[in-house]
């Protein structure tokens, strides 16, 4: 019997995001508190959940995309990070990052899994399929 | 791409030790949204053949 789990993918692990920055050629700016947005809120999107107006802009470490005028923030909450920007196009941050950044956060899972996986002693494959990676573990 | 999916294959386990030994991925990515329990192993001429298991979707 196996199964198939549906995971809510949460930034848990600095390092690997840090190598996930690296591998898409992002730049990890450790300690930089501000990030580059519009810097008003026009509200036309709704903020993250626990999220005010006043919060944005500011952060605890932010990634900068080389082709990008926008910045990311990474907001430390509890055990985990979120992460902010301002989704508007002229920013330049989605055509890099995806929708709803989803080529970074699928980076930084293959980083952590391939992490995690080899300090338990596991060998792990990648594989790029036509949607998405493939990450094979066996012993 | 864009959608962030995710596709992780466990080799090597036998019935239920797959949801024990896939837990450790599933504490380090997040929090368990759905499980759905399927058949994983078929036959396929005398020969067991084990299929991937999208874990992150």
């Amino acid at each position: 019997m196996s199964h198939i789990s549906k995971i809510e993918l949460e930034i848990r692990d600095l390092q690997s995001l840090k190598d996930a920055c690296k591998k898409l050629g992002f730049q990890f700016m450790e300690g930089q508190k501000h990030y580059q947005w519009y810097g008003k809120w026009v509200g036309n999107q709704p903020l993250p959940d626990g999220i005010n107006e006043k919060d944005l802009g500011k952060c605890d470490h932010t990634i900068h995309v080389p082709a990008a005028v926008f910045e990311i923030g990474i907001v430390r909450r509890g055990n985990a990070h979120i992460l902010l920007w301002d989704s508007w196009v002229g920013g330049g941050l989605q055509k890099h990052i995806g929708k709803d950044a989803g080529t970074l956060k699928q980076a930084y899972a293959i980083e952590s899994v391939k992490r995690e996986s080899r300090r338990k002693g596991y060998r792990i494959t990648e594989k790029k399929m036509k949607k998405g990676v493939r990450l094979s573990l066996s012993f | 791409m864009d959608s962030g999916e995710i596709k992780i294959e466990t080799k090597g386990f036998k019935g239920k030790s797959c949801i024990e030994e896939s837990q450790f991925l599933k504490d380090l990515l997040g929090e368990e949204k759905a499980r759905n329990l399927v058949p994983a192993y078929y036959t396929r001429n005398k020969t067991a053949i084990r299929k991937y298991l999208p874990l992150c979707g």
